[in-house]
């Protein structure tokens, strides 16, 4: 079966390159005709992820695998974990620091925002072991070949 | 070849791939050493034009205008014509222009007071109820349009649906001519003195196909030498600040201040607004849009120019030395407000603001949209890449290796074309 995959590093702290896996996983679902109020959502889902891997993890990894009828995001660190994942669901809720909310972050939306846009949303987390966020998406059938006329 | 925005000679051709690594959207090859431009995936943006090294490269925007003596000629300034000209007035401006035989000038600050109390209200109406998505992206750069409708399809029901001024004051213009001079429409030439080299002004919403509401689009560098002399004839009069023409206006600074990158944005009441200007930076921006980084944001103003449209590439004089212009201009003539807000809310409440087609009818607007790759084709981009050199020395006549590699599995080039490919193929050869 067809299926496409990707991966990438994430560098811990480099804010300059933040956010760039996000961008090249939404150009290559462009490109596969997916439908777009769909990549809008992955691409969501993938800014905030890498964006947690960036500011709170160390060694992250970013991957993404296409398949005929679903898109799985697989982002992990081995960053200093979540100590409460109940807690961190909820909005407005973040342990960010003074320093990065000063920059936009930590409003407390990062996971929220995450288990909105992504159909299915799995949290593997040990206190200063890591974080691993699974995201899924379902492909309806038909959503890729034929999207001319359907508006997002 | 002509295409809708851009003409390339190529008999002077020599190449060198510079206008292939400039394109945004990839529309450039070369093959058989001359450029091959694809009007297909054309925005319109100018960056070919700007780098071309041989003047290959031209805007389909006129140079030549001889004005027909039969018909009413009237003249549509676009702001960026008044940063043009340091220590000079607006209205002294706008008679130089009428000195070279226009019949009328029209002048759009008004219009762009309009234009900015219906942005005001339209944030106040929906951003409680979230009935429009935001942030809202301004309708004004055509460029930004096209760029949206082609790469970013997902933004475009953010485009903002009020007309833009210098559409509305088509318009307006038309009708009060036919009345004014009792002829009719024909007999009126309206023309568009421009920066922009994409044939900026169209009906609605400015994707190509729409008919414009302007008849001709000119090139401030082509009329920039002969209005120089009308300004400095002026310069040496007594000062006059009567004009007679109804069009005129006696503009103050809110036009110049428009063609400045944050011109659009800054005299508006209303929080969360950005501007943004320079093609890179817009890619950078609408992608993280995409990503719902601006999601608090309310408007998000775009000029593809760098500097704003000042710095387009019709302009004449230095886009530095032109902010600079503007910027005297702001302190000397202000950008008041003039118009009474309550006639504006009628007109904003009877829909005179509105554009009649949705940008989201361009979904699927251009070609490569609609010819989707499958999930193999992709994979297969992702193997080729790995083997290709990864410099983007655009020597196979792709701007890169990864749009290489996509040509190759669209069928649109040879694998062979590629030097490093080359070498592994031959090796291999020289193995068996």
């Amino acid at each position: 079966m067809a299926a496409l995959k990707k991966s990438f590093q994430i560098k811990s702290r480099d804010f300059i390159h933040a956010g760039e896996a996000s961008i090249s996983v939404q150009n290559m679902l462009k490109q596969i005709g997916i439908a777009p109020a769909l990549i809008r959502r992955v691409a969501i889902c993938a800014y905030e992820g890498e964006m947690n891997a960036v500011m709170h993890g160390e060694n992250g990894k970013f991957r993404i695998e296409v398949n005929t009828d679903k898109i799985i995001l697989d982002i992990s660190d081995e960053g200093p974990g979540i100590g409460d994942i109940e807690k961190a669901m909820e909005k407005g809720f973040s342990t960010a620091s003074e320093d990065y909310r000063e920059m936009g972050f930590g409003a407390g939306m990062g996971l929220p925002n995450m288990e909105t846009n992504a159909d299915r949303l799995d949290i593997e987390s040990e206190k200063g072991q890591g974080t691993r966020v699974v995201m899924r998406f379902s492909l309806p059938p038909g959503s890729r070949e034929n999207k001319t006329g359907q508006s997002a | 070849m002509i295409g809708e925005y851009m003409t390339f000679q190529v008999d002077k051709c020599t190449g060198c791939a510079h206008c292939v690594k400039a394109c945004p959207t990839r529309a450039i090859r070369v093959r058989d050493h001359k450029a091959v431009h694809h009007p297909d995936l054309c925005i319109g943006c100018g960056e070919c034009l700007r780098v071309c090294p041989e003047g290959v490269i031209q805007s389909n925007v006129e140079s030549q205008f001889p004005l027909d003596p039969d018909k009413t000629n009237a003249a549509i300034i676009s702001p960026a014509l008044y940063s043009q000209f340091p220590d000079t007035m607006p209205c002294d401006v706008l008679r130089a222009v009428k000195e070279m035989g226009f019949d009328h000038v029209v002048d759009l600050s008004f219009h762009l007071e309009m234009f900015q109390f219906a942005v005001e209200r339209f944030i106040a109406q929906n951003r409680q109820n979230r009935k429009a998505p935001f942030p809202l992206i301004s309708p004004i750069c055509p460029v930004v349009t096209r760029l949206i409708a082609l790469k970013h399809p997902t933004l475009l029901d953010n485009i903002l649906p009020i007309r833009r001024p210098a559409v509305m004051i088509a318009d307006d213009v038309r009708k009060k001519l036919q009345s004014m001079h009792h002829i009719t429409a024909s007999e009126i030439e309206i023309f568009h003195i421009t920066p922009c080299p994409s044939k900026a002004l169209s009906q609605e919403m400015v994707l190509k196909d729409e008919i414009g509401s302007v008849d001709r689009t000119i090139g401030i560098n082509a009329v920039y030498p002969e209005l120089c002399k009308h300004v400095e004839d002026i310069r040496e009069m007594e000062l006059d600040i009567y004009d007679t023409d109804p069009f005129a206006n006696i503009p103050n600074a809110r036009g110049p201040m428009w063609s400045k990158s944050g011109g659009e944005i800054n005299p508006l009441r209303a929080e969360g607004l950005l501007a943004v200007s320079g093609l890179r930076e817009i890619q950078n921006c609408l992608e993280k849009i995409e990503m719902g980084v601006f999601d608090d944001m309310n408007y998000i103003e775009l000029r593809v120019c760098p500097q704003g449209c000042l710095g387009g590439p019709l302009t004449a004089v230095d886009r530095h030395m032109a902010k600079q212009t503007v910027q005297n201009l702001v302190r000397t003539f202000g950008v008041n407000r003039r118009l009474p807000p309550y006639k504006l809310q009628r007109l904003y409440d009877r829909g005179w603001f509105f554009a009649n087609i949705r940008p989201s009818d361009f979904t699927d607007y251009y070609p490569d949209q609609r010819q989707a790759l499958t999930i193999d084709q992709m994979q297969e981009i992702e193997n080729l890449l790995s083997l290709l050199p990864g410099i983007n020395c655009a020597v196979c006549g792709a701007p890169d290796c990864r749009t290489f590699a996509e040509d190759v599995v669209r069928g649109r080039a040879r694998r062979s074309d590629c030097f490093r490919i080359r070498e592994i193929d031959n090796s291999k050869e020289g193995n068996t």
